[in-house]
């Protein structure tokens, strides 16, 4: 492979960093720097996909209408990527940051050119997003601009896992700990940050009453419990939980 | 899991899955993620061959990624919205059924699911003329009733038998069967489309609780497992062939007596747009027949929208010009 003076000197000083991501979201200085892997969790219809959504929008944006401008993969194994959906995000925020009469297919172009930066995977077994994470190692190796990896989501296989893998634990979680491995790997020698959302299908029935602080509903404190493999919860940085208040 | 032998890739011969093996290297996934330069020098075989066999087994293996830019024009030119034929459950969904997505209508027993199921499938195949799979779990498929509202929209017999003969209905009683007739689907639609015939545009799974609510429960990974196979089936059918799917849920009462969708949690993130329907009980009112549907999760609408319509003609109101099967380019998106 060879690479010219520009591509080695953007290899070597490293990925930016999505620190300043989203102030509403992230604490003050506590954003995701590279190799952070993030989790969101929560019940159905609390926002997840939607929060990645603005997240991806955010990233793909050029600098000059206040996005990161950098490259992002969002793998997709729930099957439920809306593009339509990031487009109207995408447009929302392109219009805010643009004058009131830009032209129509100056919009659309600009939405182009930012979607020129969003790849997208849809991953249908545990097994298929290993080898796809395997696949995408290269991209990640020589592509210094590809900056976020987002999995959506991952716990989708848990229960064809649990169920597939028999009696032993080891077995039924050994393809999710090969891809967190993998994940592990990223994370360190290319310092992409990882964003996942996980399904919170689990009921905390231990969970203690006193718990229940103001600030989180019953919901979100009821399905708290995590349930994936435990090199998973290892590699995780940052953890939010997603809860709905009527 | 993948298990390595003799014929998936070119270059993987027998003296080396010998090695591999003795090295306790099984299958693909063992292999793709075992260090290369370790397995050549363990099991003593040639770097390069095993490099060029580790990318052939990715590419064939993996799943490659898309620029959304590509994505989004296909998906311009492919989706379909396929109008439900009832003016209120349009405004509801956003104009119809979208292809590519599941929606699921859910409402305790009575509320007219399967009556919504029928009228629409009736709609598709006669409005918009396109075939329908409609599987029925319950035993509720009932041709007259069908013929019935297709008499309400067409006196015309031969375009009656034309539109009946669009609705395609499989009794299946249990999950397995109903895995099956998904796999016959998806391979029917395959050798279609190299045949270039025309292909189902809605399947109707009238219910799917009925099939998965009694696998659920004592041995609970094994039936969980299951319903996300099914789940599983049916979200890359609607995606790979663009086909809108529609699914009916049983009803159960949370902690605070509110309506959700049964089947749980894990299902519950399953459809991507999800419609309750009710009875609505008004003392002055005669008419049993009356429905509210409230929009229970959107990512395209605002949620907890209600309308209400009236179920006896929901099969039978005229279409009034309504614009039926809409490209997306004509949407304001």
């Amino acid at each position: 492979m060879t690479e010219n003076g520009a591509q080695l000197f953007a290899r070597l000083k490293g990925r930016q960093s999505l620190k300043d991501i989203e102030p509403c979201i992230f604490p003050e200085d506590g954003g995701p720097s590279q190799g952070d892997v993030v989790e969101f969790h929560g019940t159905e219809g609390t926002g997840k996909t939607e929060t990645l959504y603005h997240l991806v929008t955010q990233c793909i944006l050029p600098a000059q209408c206040g996005g990161l401008e950098v490259e992002v993969i969002f793998i997709d194994t729930d099957y439920h990527f809306d593009m339509l959906r990031l487009v109207t995000v995408l447009e929302g925020r392109l219009s805010d940051s643009m004058e009131k009469r830009a032209e129509e297919n100056e919009t659309e172009e600009k939405v182009r050119s930012c979607l020129h930066r969003l790849s997208v995977v849809h991953c249908s077994s545990s097994v298929q997003l290993l080898f796809t994470l395997h696949y995408l190692e290269n991209s990640f190796c020589c592509q210094p601009s590809l900056c976020l990896l987002v999995i959506d989501s991952i716990s989708a296989f848990y229960w064809v896992d649990r169920s597939n893998g028999g009696e032993s634990i080891t077995r039924q979680e050994a393809n999710l700990r090969k891809c967190v491995e993998l994940l592990d790997r990223f994370r360190r020698d290319y310092g992409v940050a990882v964003f996942a959302s996980t399904h919170a299908i689990m009921r905390n029935y231990t969970a203690a009453s006193d718990a229940t602080s103001e600030c989180m509903t019953r919901s979100a404190v009821d399905f708290d419990k995590p349930y994936l493999c435990r090199a998973w919860q290892r590699i995780v940085t940052h953890r939010l939980l997603f809860s709905k208040r009527y | 899991m993948v298990v390595l032998k003799e014929g998936i890739c070119p270059g993987l011969n027998e003296d080396m899955i010998k090695s591999l093996q003795a090295a306790d290297i099984r299958t693909v996934e063992d292999f793709v993620s075992s260090d290369t330069e370790d397995l050549a020098q363990k099991c003593s075989l040639s770097y390069k061959a095993l490099v060029a066999v580790r990318r052939v087994l990715l590419a064939q293996h993996a799943a490659f990624p898309v620029s959304s830019a590509d994505l989004y024009e296909e998906l311009l030119s492919s989706t379909a919205i396929l109008s439900t034929g009832n003016p209120s459950l349009d405004k509801l969904l956003d104009t119809g059924l979208y292809t590519g997505e599941i929606t699921e209508l859910t409402g305790a027993p009575g509320s007219g699911k399967t009556q919504v199921c029928f009228s629409v499938a009736v709609n598709v195949a006669y409005v918009l003329k396109q075939s329908v799979m409609f599987i029925d779990t319950n035993g509720g498929a009932c041709a007259n009733r069908l013929l019935q509202m297709l008499q309400a929209k067409s006196s015309n017999k031969a375009e009656q038998m034309e539109a009946l003969e669009r609705i395609r209905v499989f009794r299946v009683f249990d999950v397995f069967s109903l895995l099956t007739s998904l796999h016959g689907l998806r391979t029917d639609i395959q050798r279609q489309a190299s045949a270039g015939g025309g292909s189902v545009k809605l399947v109707i799974v009238d219910s799917v609780s009925a099939v998965l609510a009694h696998t659920l429960g004592a041995k609970q990974s094994e039936g969980m497992s299951l319903m996300m196979q099914v789940a599983g089936m049916l979200k890359t059918i609607a995606k790979d062939f663009n086909i809108a799917v529609l699914v009916t849920n049983h009803a159960v009462r949370d902690g605070n007596g509110r309506f959700k969708a049964g089947l749980g949690q894990s299902w519950s993130h399953v459809p991507r747009t999800r419609v309750l329907l009710q009875p609505v009980e008004s003392p002055g009112n005669s008419s049993r027949s009356l429905r509210s549907a409230t929009l229970t999760k959107s990512s395209r609408q605002a949620c907890h929208q209600v309308e209400v319509f009236d179920l006896s003609s929901s099969g039978l109101s005229e279409d009034k010009g309504n614009s039926g099967k809409r490209k997306l380019d004509d949407l304001k998106l």
